[in-house]
């Protein structure tokens, strides 16, 4: 079962709006337990690769692999290889999704909102699924809050419980979408900690954020991505003290010295 | 459903407005009942009859052709009664009874609230069958508008959906019932169809039923405000399931619910509250719209009203109708607005 060398692959990867070519040709090998943080500046796309990844967004051509196991496969062309539907809801579920804007669902309570895809895609026994979401809350530090509706919480506790829902689901990849960029500042340490706690626990996770210290202190490898291509990857120590891409340099020297 | 209940039966809970309002609603609801006791009984209303009156009244009996016509309505906290002959000499007494007295009601303030009582008796649709007056307008806005709802969540669903031929099919539908006047679809259904399709809406029931006739005409309308009510719906629910932000479907999308399942579990319920503010408004649309059935002879409050205004050539008698339509109106839109405060529980 376990017999992939990397755990996510992508191929080639391109996405076009119209004309614009937002990704261009992206090749990524990931091995399981990396922690790997993607900046660059705003309409890099970041968020619009890793929205690829899950089928969020779709994409132009390329190949993206789970587990050595082909997800998905596009070509300008047509000429794809067809992929078994159930094959790829499974691998869809070998990720997790966290959003920039939480995206709880208002009408469900805290445990609802974890409980509620285990049990209508998984088919996961109600009592069973009920008590590991409680000790995933514990985990993320809002078990009290169990019963509360999301808009009761504040934006970090809301991206708590958001990151507690796709854990419950069991994913071995963890997807971030700029997950402190809608909170007030002082909210941001928690969610990082919740976020550090997992990348302890052998968590694979892609992160597109904004915070550098964060990037500098979990990542194990670091890409900088500039109009739609990786422009510069290495360890963190290697972005951000001896960049050498001209438009790495001029991007930390942007945002450090604010 | 059950906390909504809890809910009402709460008191301790209730904010002071309601209480307040309950509070006004049971001293009104007490004083009907005293004053419905106190008012005059059928029998003493009868008995109010001049000399002359009563004598033809019982010479009227055991005879078969009846020379004097007696009504009789009541209506909760007032009665009314009237006889008439017909013939040579026409002779009318009318008499208005309220707490515990007997009023001529011949000429003047009398004459008018005796008008008002038996105008409203009649457009209530007091001791008639149920598709007569105020009972017929309520049973088909409710029906219809029921229709539309299940009719429109399909439509919104088929409108919505990545299925062209299904998508133009369900647009095309709401832009044809949209697009044309409700009293003509209704004239088509009621109409046009059997001519065209060679059947009579009377005959979907039986042939001796004297009220076939209406029930085939309820039956038309029914359809016609059904399916209008359902493009108007469609509208309604599209709006609001369209309403709910991108980042749910995308939510629902990451954890492996299928579309089917994002729909019935998260987009749906959460329309649904946005949802209810211009259902009411279409309701309250349809209790109105509803008056439009006087063109195919069912006897709502319109149609009587009408009547009424012919035969006895009395102007005054659309004032009782405004204001049945008004209660009715008044009282749904009490009971959504209830309705919308449970549903913003979490907004």
């Amino acid at each position: 079962m376990d017999n992939f060398e990397y755990i996510l692959e992508t191929e080639h990867v391109s996405k076009n709006f119209g004309s614009l070519s937002v990704l261009k040709d992206i090749n990524l090998k990931v091995k399981k337990g990396e922690v790997i943080c993607i900046i660059g500046p705003s309409g890099a796309g970041k968020s619009t690769y890793l929205r690829s990844l899950n089928q969020l967004e779709k994409i132009s051509s390329g190949k993206i692999f789970i587990k050595g196991d082909l997800f998905l496969h596009r070509e300008k062309d047509h000429t794809v290889e067809r992929i078994d539907k159930k094959t790829q809801q499974k691998l869809l579920l070998e990720m997790g999704m966290c959003f920039q804007r939480f995206n709880l669902f208002p009408h469900k309570t805290v445990l609802e909102n974890i409980c509620l895809a285990p049990i209508e895609v998984k088919h996961e026994d109600k009592e069973t699924v009920k008590k590991e979401a409680m000790e995933l809350l514990k985990k993320v530090g809002l078990a009290e809050k169990a019963n509360e509706f999301p808009n009761r919480l504040s934006g970090g506790q809301q991206q708590r419980v958001a990151i507690a829902r796709a854990l419950a689901m069991k994913p071995e990849i963890m997807l971030f979408d700029e997950p402190t960029s809608a909170l007030d500042p002082e909210l941001v340490g928690d969610v990082l900690q919740v976020m550090k706690d997992l990348a302890n626990d052998g968590m694979t996770m892609l992160v597109v954020t904004h915070e550098m210290g964060f990037a500098k202190e979990v990542a194990d490898r670091v890409l900088f991505m500039a109009d739609g291509i990786i422009a510069e990857e290495g360890t963190p120590d290697h972005i951000f003290n001896h960049p050498e891409n001209p438009r790495t340099q001029s991007f930390l020297r942007s945002i450090l010295n604010v | 459903m059950k906390s909504f209940l809890k809910g009402l039966i709460n008191v301790k809970n209730w904010k002071k407005k309601t209480k307040v309002t309950w509070i006004i609603v049971l001293v009104v609801i007490a004083v009907c009942i005293v004053l419905s006791a106190l008012k005059p009984s059928e029998a003493d209303m009868k008995a109010m009859a001049s000399e002359e009156m009563q004598a033809m009244i019982k010479a009227d009996e055991g005879s078969s052709r009846k020379r004097v016509t007696v009504t009789y309505n009541s209506l909760i906290i007032v009665n009314y009664c009237s006889f008439s002959t017909s013939g040579a000499k026409e002779v009318t007494e009318k008499y208005v009874g309220f707490v515990g007295h007997a009023f001529q009601a011949d000429e003047g303030f009398g004459k008018f609230a005796g008008q008002m009582v038996n105008y409203t008796y009649r457009m209530l649709g007091c001791g008639e069958n149920l598709l007569h007056g105020a009972k017929l307008t309520l049973l088909l806005t409710t029906l219809s508008t029921a229709i539309g709802v299940v009719l429109g969540t399909l439509l919104a669903l088929g409108k919505i959906s990545k299925n062209k031929v299904l998508s133009k099919v369900c647009g095309g539908y709401i832009f044809f019932f949209r697009g044309t006047p409700l009293l003509i679809q209704l004239f088509v259904i009621y109409y046009s169809v059997p001519a065209i399709f060679g059947f009579a809406w009377r005959d979907l029931f039986a042939v001796g039923d004297t009220q076939a006739v209406y029930k085939g005409a309820f039956i038309a309308a029914l359809i016609a405000y059904g399916l209008n009510s359902g493009a108007y719906c469609a509208e309604i629910v599209r709006a609001a399931i369209q309403s709910i932000e991108k980042g749910q479907h995308e939510a629902a999308k990451a954890l492996g619910l299928s579309y089917s399942k994002t729909m019935r579990l998260i987009i749906i319920p959460q329309s649904v509250r946005r949802m209810v503010p211009p259902l009411c408004n279409e309701f309250i649309m349809m209790i109105k719209d509803a008056s439009m059935v006087f063109a195919i002879s069912l006897m709502d409050i319109t149609t009587i009203s009408k009547n009424i205004m012919t035969s006895e050539i009395s102007y005054i008698v659309f004032l009782p109708a405004l204001i049945i339509y008004l209660i009715i109106t008044a009282f749904f839109t009490w009971i959504f607005n209830a309705i919308e405060k449970k549903f913003s529980l979490y907004e």
